[in-house]
C-alpha cells in the first residue's frame, strides 16, 4: 500500500525552514539553466527567423558566409537575365545584388565601437525580403548617402536616430528611417543602395544575390546550373536554410549552460541530500511508526523519494519563474560569421521551461535517493525506540 | 578535551552531513573560480612586454577593409618606425574542416624578429622560412594539436581570398599569447591571388615607448582625407576593440558568477545552521555549565568556517591543479588558450568562503543567543 501524497505534500511544507533554502538553491540552478538556454534559443531562432523560402542566395564557392564572399558585376549580368528567375510587371527580373560592409561605430554611452553589417541592397531588395518593414522616417533615396537603421540597433549606437550623422569612409550618411526586421537577423543590419555602397567603400564587387525563382522546379534548376557553371563558380543556398545555418555562437553557449547546469546541479544535489538527510533523521520514529502500522519498505522509500522529487520541483517553478523577466529581452552578442554586433532575444519556450522542470524533479530524486534508502531500511525497534 | 578537539568532535559527528556541506561547498566554489577565470580570460588579453611598443593599423571603416599596400612606404618614412610589415588574415580552412580553426596570416617574414621578437624560432628554421616563398612556420600548438611534423605540406582553402595555397612547414615557433597560428610570405598571396596590391593590417613597432603616441598620431595623419584612412592604435587598445564586441555576454557571465555565490551561501548556510539547530538543547545545556554567549559563539564560527575553508580548499585546489595541468586549449576546443588562476582570483574565493563561513554561523547563533536556558533545555527539534 502506497502513503498518500499529500503526507509527504504536507511534510515539506512543515519543515518550512530547512526546506526553503534547498527549494531556493534549485530554484536558481534552475534559473541558470533556463537563461543561458533561452540565450542559445533565443540566437537561433533569431537566425531560424530570417529569409524567404522561395528565395535563394548565391554566394561564392567556399565563402561561408555572405560578408567574405564575392560576386562580380559580369557574374551578376550573366545571371539576372536567366529564364527561371521571376519577373514583376514590367518585366524586370526580381534579384537583388547585395554588397556587405563591416563599419565599426562608436556604441552610445561612451561603451567603445563594435563592428556593424551595413547591407547595400538593389532596387528590388525590399520586395524579395517581405519581413523588413518601415516603422519610422522613410526608405532611402538613391545617390543621397542616407541609410535606413533596424529600430533595435537605433537605440545602440551613436547618431542612430532618424535624422542623425555618421561618418565614415570620408562619407557622411544621414539616417533617415527605422526598419523593423520581425525578430531576424535583419535586426542588426543598416541597409542603403548597393551601387552606392560599391562606390564609396571602393568594392568593385558584390557580395551576394538573391534571386526569386518562378517556382520550385524552376529553383532546383537554377541551383544546378549555377553550381555547375563555369562563369559562375558559386555557391547557391535557399535563403532560409543560409541564415539557419549562421548559428555557430550558439553552440559555445549551449556548451557553456550545459556545464554550468551539471556543476551547479551536483552542488544542489549535495544540498537536497543534506535536507532529506535531516528530514529522515527527525522523523525517526514516525517512519518506526508507519512500519508498525503496516507500511511497507517500499512504499516508504518511494514515499521519501517522492518528497525529495516535489520539493525540487517547487524549486524548480519558482526557478523558472525568477527566468521568465528575461524571456523578450533584447542583447547583443558578436555573431561568429559576420564579425559584427548581432541582435537577439532571449527566449524562454514551453520546451524550455519541461526541460527545467524535468531537470529538477531530476536532481531532487538524487538528492533523495539515499536518504530514502536510509528511511525504508531502518529496523522498527530501533526506530521507534529513538527520540 | 581541549577546545579545539571539541569543536573538531562536534564538525565531524554528522561526517555524512560534514562531508556533504564541505563538498558542496567545493563544488561551487570550483565553479565560480572556473567562471572568474572565463572572464578574465575573455576580457584581460594576455600580452606580453613587446606588445606595449607594436601599434596596430588597420581600415579605419572596420578591419575587414582592406589597405592598398602602397602605404608601405610612406609609413617606413615616417620617424619613430623601428619596423613594419604588413599583415593579412587569410581565413583559411585545413582540408576538410568546416570552418579555420586556427588563423594564417600572410607577412613579411624578414620582419618576424624585428616586431614579434618574443616569438621563439630556431634561426636555422628561420633561414628555410626566408628562403622559401611557399614555406610558413607554425605555432607550437597547432603544430601538437594536429600532429605536424616538420616538412609537411598544409593545403588550404580560403573564405576570403579566391585562391587556394599550400604551405610547407619549416619552422615552429613558440613563447607569444597565442602559439596557433600560421605565417607565410605575404608574396605568396600577392602572387596567387592576381596581385591585388592590397594588405590587411600593417604592424608596426616603435623605436621607443615614449614614442608610442607620437608614431600612432603621425600614422593616422599621414592618410588622413586619403581614399584608404587608417586607424593606428596600439596592440592593447587593438585587442580592447575585440573584447568590447563581446557585448552583453560579460554582463552575462558576471550575473552568473554572482548568482553562483549567493546561491552558495544560501544552500550551505542552511545546512550549517541546521546542524546547530539540532544541537540546541546542548547548546543550553552549555551555557547552563557558564559557558559565556560569546564562547558559544565562538564554537560556532570555529566549525562553520572551518567546514567552509575545508570546502574552499578542495574546490579552489582542484580548480588551480586543473587549469594548471590540463590542456585547456584541447578541452576548449581552441575557445580558451590557457586559463590562468591568478592569485587574484584565488584570493576572491577565498574571501567568498571565509564570509561564508561567517554568515552561515551567524544565525543559529543569534538564535543561540537569545534563548534562556531553560527554553533551550525544552527544545525537542
Amino acid at each position: 500500500m502506497a502513503l498518500p501524497v499529500s503526507y509527504n505534500v504536507r511534510n515539506v511544507f512543515v519543515r518550512w525552514r530547512s526546506t526553503l533554502a534547498t527549494i531556493l538553491g534549485i530554484a536558481l540552478v534552475v534559473a541558470v539553466f533556463v537563461l543561458v538556454q533561452s540565450l542559445a534559443i533565443g540566437l537561433r531562432k533569431t537566425s531560424a527567423n530570417t529569409g524567404d523560402p522561395r528565395n535563394l542566395m548565391i554566394v561564392r564557392k567556399g565563402s561561408t558566409a555572405e560578408s567574405v564572399s564575392q560576386v562580380t558585376r559580369e557574374q551578376l549580368r550573366y545571371l539576372q537575365y536567366m529564364e527561371e528567375i521571376a519577373r514583376d510587371a514590367q518585366g524586370q527580373p526580381l534579384v537583388s545584388a547585395d554588397t556587405l560592409v563591416l563599419v565599426n561605430l562608436p556604441r552610445v554611452e561612451d561603451k567603445g565601437a563594435a563592428n556593424v553589417l551595413l547591407r547595400g541592397i538593389s532596387p528590388r531588395g525590399k520586395e524579395l525580403r517581405p519581413q523588413v518593414s518601415l516603422v519610422d522616417g522613410r526608405w532611402f533615396e538613391r545617390g543621397k548617402r542616407e541609410v535606413v537603421v533596424s529600430r533595435r540597433l537605433g537605440g545602440r549606437f551613436q547618431n542612430f536616430h532618424i535624422g542623425g550623422q555618421f561618418t565614415t569612409a570620408g562619407a557622411t550618411f544621414t539616417v533617415v528611417g527605422w526598419m523593423e526586421g520581425g525578430k531576424s537577423a535583419f535586426d542588426s543590419e543598416v541597409w542603403m543602395d548597393a551601387d552606392e555602397a560599391r562606390k564609396i567603400f571602393g568594392r568593385e564587387n558584390y557580395s551576394s544575390v538573391l534571386v526569386r525563382p518562378v517556382d520550385e522546379p524552376a529553383a532546383m534548376r537554377l541551383k544546378v546550373k549555377l553550381e555547375n557553371s563555369r562563369q559562375i563558380a558559386a555557391r547557391v543556398w535557399r535563403e532560409t536554410e543560409y541564415y539557419a545555418d549562421q548559428t555557430k555562437m550558439a553552440l559555445p553557449i549551449q556548451v557553456v549552460g550545459n556545464f554550468l547546469a551539471v556543476a551547479m546541479s551536483i552542488g544542489a544535489v549535495f544540498a537536497a541530500m543534506n535536507t532529506m538527510y535531516a528530514s529522515v533523521g527527525a522523523r525517526t520514529r514516525e517512519v518506526g511508526t508507519l512500519r508498525v502500522l503496516g507500511f511497507r519498505r517500499r512504499s516508504i522509500l518511494v514515499s521519501f523519494l517522492l518528497e525529495g522529487a516535489f520539493l525540487a520541483f517547487l524549486g524548480g517553478c519558482l526557478g523558472c519563474a525568477f527566468a521568465m523577466p528575461m524571456n523578450g529581452y533584447a542583447a547583443s552578442v558578436i555573431g561568429f560569421e559576420t564579425f559584427s554586433e548581432m541582435m537577439f532575444e532571449f527566449r524562454i519556450t514551453p520546451e524550455l521551461v519541461a526541460q527545467g522542470l524535468i531537470f529538477s524533479v531530476i536532481v531532487g530524486l538524487i538528492g533523495s535517493l539515499l536518504p530514502a534508502v536510509r528511511a525504508s531500511r531502518l529496523p522498527v525497534i530501533s526506530a521507534l525506540k529513538s527520540v | 578535551m581541549t577546545i579545539g578537539s571539541f569543536i573538531l568532535k562536534n564538525a565531524l559527528r554528522n561526517k555524512r552531513r560534514a562531508l556533504l556541506s564541505v563538498l558542496s561547498v567545493a563544488v561551487s566554489l570550483f565553479l565560480l573560480v572556473t567562471l572568474l577565470v572565463a572572464l578574465r580570460e575573455m576580457t584581460v588579453p594576455a600580452e606580453d612586454v613587446r606588445a606595449a611598443q607594436r601599434i596596430a593599423v588597420r581600415h579605419r571603416v572596420s578591419l575587414a577593409n582592406l589597405l592598398p599596400a602602397r602605404q608601405l612606404s610612406v609609413i617606413q618614412r615616417i620617424p619613430g618606425v623601428a619596423g613594419v610589415t604588413p599583415f593579412t588574415y587569410y581565413g583559411g580552412k585545413y582540408k576538410n574542416e568546416e570552418i579555420p580553426s586556427f588563423a594564417q596570416f600572410a607577412m613579411d617574414p624578414l620582419q618576424m624578429t624585428n616586431i614579434f621578437g618574443e616569438a621563439k624560432v630556431a634561426s636555422e628554421q628561420l633561414a628555410a622560412w626566408y628562403k622559401d616563398r611557399r614555406s610558413c612556420i607554425v605555432g607550437k600548438l597547432t603544430m601538437e594539436r594536429y600532429k605536424f611534423k616538420l616538412g609537411d605540406t598544409l593545403p588550404m582553402t580560403s573564405m576570403l581570398w579566391p585562391c587556394d595555397l599550400e604551405f610547407k612547414i619549416v619552422g615552429v615557433y613558440e613563447g607569444t599569447p597565442d602559439d596557433r597560428n600560421v605565417m607565410f610570405h605575404h608574396k605568396y598571396l600577392d602572387e596567387a591571388s592576381g596581385n591585388t596590391g592590397m594588405v590587411g593590417t600593417w604592424w608596426v613597432r616603435a623605436n621607443s615607448l615614449e614614442e608610442v603616441p607620437l608614431v600612432v598620431e603621425r600614422i593616422n595623419k599621414a592618410f588622413a582625407n586619403t581614399s584608404a584612412e587608417v586607424l593606428a592604435e596600439t596592440e592593447r587598445a587593438f585587442v580592447m576593440s575585440f573584447v568590447s564586441m563581446w557585448g552583453n555576454i560579460k554582463v552575462f557571465i558576471g550575473t552568473i558568477c554572482s548568482v553562483v555565490v549567493f546561491t552558495l551561501v544560501l544552500v550551505s548556510a542552511s545546512t550549517m545552521s541546521m546542524a546547530i539547530r539540532e544541537r540546541f538543547r546542548e547548546l543550553a545545556v552549555l551555557k547552563a555549565l557558564g559557558f559565556q554567549r560569546r564562547e558559544l559563539f565562538a564554537f560556532i564560527l570555529a566549525e562553520s568556517f572551518g567546514l567552509a575553508m575545508t570546502g574552499a580548499i578542495i574546490g579552489v585546489g582542484g580548480a588551480w591543479a586543473l587549469y594548471t595541468h590540463a590542456n585547456i586549449n584541447q578541452l576548449t576546443n581552441g575557445f580558451f588558450i590557457v586559463a590562468e588562476v591568478t592569485p587574484r582570483i584565488m584570493g576572491m574565493a577565498f574571501i567568498v568562503a571565509a564570509g561564508l563561513g561567517i554568515i552561515s554561523s551567524l544565525l543559529p547563533s543569534l538564535a543561540v543567543a537569545r534563548t534562556t536556558v531553560v527554553e533551550g533545555l525544552r527544545t525537542l527539534d
